[in-house]
């Protein structure tokens, strides 16, 4: 029996949507800052500022408190979001997640952090 | 970088010697699918986008029958290696407008111990410059075979 309403599936609905956009703006964000280097090594990067204005519609499609947050992370760890491995560790700092934040990190969509680093979490 | 080093890279879990796709946007979804498969990965909608935005910046299909689509994406946690090989040949807007043929997809994480995603990337593009490379990479049939060429390469 689904225990879930159409409402509360609706909300994690957009909760993952929210997660996933701000994942999809970290891969973003890490392949603008690496594009001096893959020049380097003879890729074509004519599309710089295509990407640069892909970046900006989809910081626009995350809510500002979650967006200052990944900027404020981003500035102090270069990394905002960080996978959490299989056995639970935060590959930002290497803890241990406690159990009552790992199984949490599974089952609901919610932005959690860690409580170690501070970091976004994201489980792979 | 030592052609060695790159060795732990592979699996013969992502070593595809006759690739289905015939269109850039098949291929990079047979190889992230077989990523899935194999549970390298997890989510192949947040790959796919990454790799998509990565075409946007330039293609990277480098010309010579060769492409290497690549980047980091924070769905992943080990840097992994593709490989896809194509007789047909696969329509991807390469710099030569050629089809491409040899398919190195390399997927990293956001961080990775001693930073070996670029100097992995440079590496393979080293050694897909070679055309003698790039023969006996399509005349390998086998993952051994295949081993055998990257590390002599």
């Amino acid at each position: 029996m689904n225990l879930l309403t159409s409402f509360q599936r609706g909300k994690l609905v957009d909760k993952q949507k929210e997660l996933d956009r701000l994942v999809a703006l970290q891969d973003l964000d890490m392949m603008i800052e690496e594009i001096s280097e893959v020049k380097r090594l003879g890729f074509s990067a004519e599309g710089e500022a295509e990407l640069t204005k892909a970046r900006e519609d989809l910081a626009a499609k995350i809510s500002k408190p979650l967006l200052y947050s990944y900027e404020k992370l981003k500035k102090r760890y270069k990394r905002a979001i960080v996978p959490v491995q299989e056995d639970n560790t935060c590959l930002g700092c290497f803890i241990k997640l406690p159990t009552s934040i790992s199984a949490l990190g599974r089952t609901d969509t919610s932005v959690i952090y860690c409580e170690g680093c501070g970091r976004i979490l994201y489980w792979l | 970088m030592d052609n060695d080093d790159l060795i732990g890279y592979f699996s013969e879990h992502l070593f595809l010697p006759e690739l289905q796709a015939t269109t850039k946007d098949d291929l990079l979804k047979e190889l992230v699918d077989q990523f899935v498969k194999v549970k390298y990965l997890k989510n192949s909608d947040i790959v796919l986008e990454m790799l998509h935005q990565r075409e946007r910046l330039g293609s990277t299909g480098i010309g010579k029958g060769v492409a290497i689509p690549h980047g980091r994406t924070t769905s992943a946690s080990d840097i992994m290696i593709a490989f896809g090989k194509s007789k047909q040949g696969i329509e991807y807007d390469a710099i030569d407008n050629k089809p491409v043929h040899l398919v190195f997809m390399i997927i990293a994480p956001p961080q990775d111990e001693n930073n070996m995603y670029l100097p992995i990337l440079g590496k393979m593009v080293e050694i897909l410059n070679k055309a003698k490379n790039r023969t006996k990479l399509m005349e390998a049939e086998t993952f051994n075979e295949f081993i055998d060429v990257i590390s002599k390469g």
